[in-house]
């Protein structure tokens, strides 16, 4: 234990262990800029939203009457006028070809099936967009896919994707990682979902579905999400001693060897001697034109 | 004097069987495959990042750089899982243009597929053949977009422009030569004894291993398994269409090689239809010039040549880039049972295993 007071030693400055830190000072480009919503479907928050935004109206509304009493009984009270009494906004329709899938209650037997069938392990279902979404706790997945796959009524083959997003906004978790089931012979698809924090280690889907693999490898390449009992948990797109994961939102997008050349620093002239070359080779005239 | 032990070899980076940047590492028993594993990455671009950081419309492009065989069928994914994404319904006659161009793209897929699997595996005369129809179908693509290749197709609701004038006469007559020339290839190989002793029983995959694995398209269907999104889950208009899955159940190199054959029959046929119900009307929705679109998750998966192509894409409400542009690549997917089957076979095998997979590395890497 040290002593919080005494101020330590600066330690000598060494090579950033474990996850990768980004320095920013030092290229300013590569600074970016970080999601501040956190866009994750569904239908509680929605209905909440909904809600507000009702609540807003109506608050709005009641002040815009409430303006107008005001208003009628100063101008009664000065004889002038009485003001024209408020028409209650309404929303613009727009005149085009979309009409926005919002999230609606589940309705799909395979839904309803798998709430009975798991009961407070599911966090959530909806439906939108005509695609099926049931949110599971994180801890029990492979046991979710492994009913999905085996129930009579549910036969769920094949695993067709597999996928993950990260969210930085979020609060108490900060991947979704969904799965893409296909029913070959049922002619269906479902998506299962899950949210898991920074460090968590989720079960890999292998031991229900083989096709998991490379996905998995590719989730923990992307976002650096290790599975649990994965055969062979390494890098598949990126080379092995590459740092970062490039799928997470605070990844730099813009690489080491793009930078702007500054001219101003270019005191021998060389850079600008060789774009001076080059501009010639093809023909371009780049010199400033000096005035007389 | 022997000695008795395995030998490690690469097979690639660059080599001209591989397709592009693939490297199998293989340990061998002499010529016995003894363990396999495809090494990929190489021509890794980022693709769903700088997706990511573009707007809606301008991921396409990118779509036309993964599987640069069958750019056609990644725009259409890409554009149906965009108008899933924000709820547009696209005009008819704009569905069976997409449908019908969907279909030429499968014809050209298939063919390039053909010419250069029989490449690979020493039948050269096939190459010269298959290209000459190709080249046909690569000027439709340029006649409606100005460009073979990264046709860049299709746009979010609909087409950017109609089928261009004498497109249509271009397309009959294509059709109408194009049975023949499906015979001229079966001529040379159907029959081919040294084809047959190539390809049959090679690089086999049972049903249950390919569905576990995940493979989709013809090698999945080769296996007996008759799951083609096309009729399994409609999109475009091929609801509307009149067509037949075909299925094989040897399930090795020859039984795939009948299946593409016969799809491309099918794929011929389609073509047929679309050209003689093709509906009036305009071929773009009406939408708004800057897309934004509320919380929603989408994804679509589209039969592609090759297999499933499903988009992922995750949209903030008020953002005008997609939050998450995921794309499931059918060869990424596919290329994973390469291991199944090449252990245990001749190492000349590999070749045909890897051809037979219609692998194409930039959608594998992406």
């Amino acid at each position: 234990m040290t002593d919080p007071i005494v101020p330590q030693p600066e330690a000598a400055p060494e090579a950033p262990k474990g996850p990768y830190v980004y320095d920013y000072a030092a290229s300013p480009q590569r600074q970016v800029v970080m999601p501040k919503t956190v866009p994750l479907p569904s239908r509680r928050t929605y209905l909440a939203e909904v809600k507000a935004a009702a609540e807003a109206d109506e608050a709005k509304w009641q002040k815009m009457l409430a303006d107008f009493e005001t208003a009628k009984t100063k101008a009664e009270a000065e004889g002038k006028d009485a003001p024209k009494p408020p028409v209650r906004p309404v929303p613009r329709k727009d005149d085009n070809d979309m009409k926005t899938p919002w999230p609606e209650e589940a309705k799909d037997a395979d839904l309803l099936l798998l709430q009975a069938c798991l009961g407070a392990k599911v966090e959530e279902v909806f439906e939108q967009a005509g695609e099926l979404t049931c949110q599971v706790s994180k801890d029990t997945i492979l046991e979710v896919l492994l009913l999905c796959r085996d129930h009579a009524d549910l036969r769920y083959e094949m695993l067709a994707d597999q996928t993950a997003t990260h969210y930085p906004a979020a609060t108490g978790w900060d991947y979704s990682v969904v799965y893409h089931l296909t029913s070959i012979s049922r002619r269906k698809r479902l998506r299962l979902r899950i949210l898991v924090p920074e460090g968590f280690i989720p079960d890999s889907a292998c031991a229900a579905y083989p096709s998991a693999n490379w996905m998995e490898r590719e989730i923990y390449d992307m976002l650096g999400i290790t599975f649990a009992n994965h055969p062979d948990m390494t890098r598949i797109l990126c080379p092995d001693d590459w740092e970062g994961h490039a799928l997470r939102k605070d990844y730099p997008v813009v690489g080491w060897g793009q930078r702007d050349i500054a001219f101003r620093e270019d005191r021998g002239g060389m850079i600008e001697r060789i774009a001076l070359q080059k501009a010639g080779q093809l023909g371009i005239n780049l010199k400033q034109p000096k005035a007389e | 004097m022997f000695k008795n032990e395995e030998m490690e070899i690469n097979l690639g980076p660059q080599h001209p069987s591989t397709h592009g940047v693939l490297r199998v590492k293989l340990r061998l028993d002499g010529e016995t495959i003894t363990h396999c594993k495809p090494i990929i990455g190489y021509l890794h671009r980022g693709v769903e990042k700088i997706c990511e950081n573009q707007t809606f419309f301008q991921g396409q492009v990118w779509t036309d750089r993964m599987d640069y065989c069958s750019a056609v069928a990644n725009n259409l994914g890409w554009a149906e899982a965009n108008e899933k994404l924000f709820g547009i319904t696209v005009p008819r006659r704009a569905q069976y243009i997409r449908t019908m161009l969907n279909e030429f793209n499968r014809l050209a897929s298939h063919l390039i597929w053909l010419a250069t699997h029989a490449l690979d595996i020493g039948a050269m005369t096939v190459f010269l053949y298959a290209f000459r129809e190709r080249e046909d179908i690569l000027d439709l693509n340029e006649a409606f977009c100005g460009s073979r290749l990264t046709t860049t197709a299709f746009r979010i609701g609909g087409l950017r422009e109609d089928l261009p004038p004498g497109f249509e006469k271009m397309a009959r007559k294509f059709l109408a030569k194009f049975e023949t020339c499906l015979e001229e290839y079966e001529n040379l190989l159907s029959e081919n004894r040294i084809w047959k002793k190539r390809t049959i029983g090679v690089a086999k995959l049972s049903a249950e291993d390919a569905i576990a694995l995940g493979v989709t398209g013809p090698v999945l269907r080769a296996a007996g398994v008759p799951y083609d999104i096309r009729k399994a889950f409609p999109y475009a208009a091929y609801a509307e269409m009149d067509f037949e899955v075909p299925t094989q159940t040897a399930a090795d190199t020859y039984a795939r090689y009948l299946v593409r054959m016969a799809e491309m029959r099918q794929s011929a046929r389609i073509v047929q239809q679309c050209l003689d119900g093709m509906p009036e009307g305009p071929v773009m929705a009406k939408i708004p010039k800057i897309l934004k679109p509320e919380v929603n998750e989408v994804y679509h998966a589209t039969e592609a040549p090759k297999g499933e192509i499903g988009y992922y894409l995750v949209g903030e409400k008020g953002s005008t880039n997609p939050y998450r542009f995921h794309v499931r690549a059918p060869g990424f997917i596919n290329l994973q049972c390469l291991p199944k089957m090449a252990e245990g076979a001749l190492i000349a095998d590999i070749v045909a295993a890897i051809g037979t997979l219609d692998i194409v590395l930039g959608e594998i890497d992406r």
